[in-house]
């Protein structure tokens, strides 16, 4: 079910009701993209349960939603709220200062701010590279493994499921600067990569 | 003169439509007309983020039938 007609208002009424049928249609097209805001935090595990209590949290708030954010941003605020709850169970807390993690483009300029090493062009876009982009993607991967939760998370909200910037400060309560540099930075990890990758053909 | 390096902290607002003053906007497409490596790194961000691995599959119906039926067993967990 396409975001928009999840977002009409008789379906929003139907779910605000109690409706059992629009309910599961909300589960059916939301669950995958709430798990993959989960796992930026948690491991599979523990993603599967918070999101899972999330749907019990949402199901019992259904009939208070007033519609005046998106549904996949009230939903995706209730997991992220399950998440942090399931994180402080663990003795772990995420923050969100983006100084801890440098600029990993920042080694590539001059004192005066000027490129010292450019870009590579990359390949990315030839068709007969099929072998060498799935490679890339499972490289992707280990990286988004490895970035610091903060990044992984602000570029799941943003890049990964579109959400608005504006939504995404009010949710994590945090200003709009420090969203800009955690995704600044974590597009910044990623370039990187895939800028070496084109380079050596290695991760 | 805008600097490379503010220019690539800057262009990610042009990637995903973060509105920008109109000055901030000037600076930047002035630089990329001029700066053929900004110009590369904008276009192989956007490549980029094209490529990171989505997960937008809706969920499967024996899954979805299990999460709704869940929704009525009060205070399942201690």
């Amino acid at each position: 079910m396409p975001d928009s007609l999840q977002e009409d208002p008789h379906f929003i009424a139907r779910l605000r009701q109690g409706d059992r049928a629009a309910f599961g249609q909300l589960v059916k097209a939301h669950h995958n993209m709430l798990l993959a805001t989960a796992r930026t935090l948690l491991n599979p595990a523990d993603a599967e349960e918070a999101v899972q209590d999330a749907w019990i949290a949402a199901h019992r708030a259904i009939s208070k939603f007033e519609g005046r954010s998106l549904l996949r941003t009230w939903l995706t605020r209730i997991v992220i709220n399950q998440a942090k709850m399931m994180l402080r169970k663990r003795g772990r807390e995420i923050q969100f200062d983006p100084t801890d993690d440098p600029d990993a483009l920042a080694h590539r300029f001059h004192g005066d701010g000027h490129w010292q090493q450019p870009p590579q062009h990359w390949e990315l876009s030839s068709p007969d590279n099929l072998l060498t982009r799935s490679e890339l993607r499972r490289c992707m991967e280990k990286h988004l493994h490895f970035m610091p939760d903060n990044q992984r998370l602000v570029l799941e909200l943003r890049d990964l499921q579109g959400l608005p910037a504006e939504d995404v400060c009010n949710m994590l309560g945090i200003s709009a600067s420090n969203v800009r540099v955690l995704l600044h930075r974590a597009r910044a990890r990623l370039f990187e990569m895939v800028d070496h990758f084109q380079e050596t053909g290695e991760c | 003169m805008l600097k490379c390096k503010h220019a690539v902290e800057k262009a990610g607002a042009l990637v995903d439509g973060t509105p920008l003053t109109r000055r901030e906007r000037f600076a930047l497409r002035l630089h990329l007309l001029m700066c053929h490596h900004c110009r590369r790194y904008v276009r192989q961000l956007r490549a980029l983020l094209g490529f990171l691995p989505r997960q937008a599959e809706p969920l499967d119906d024996a899954r979805t039938d299990a999460i709704v039926k869940q929704l009525d067993i009060p205070n399942d967990r201690p």
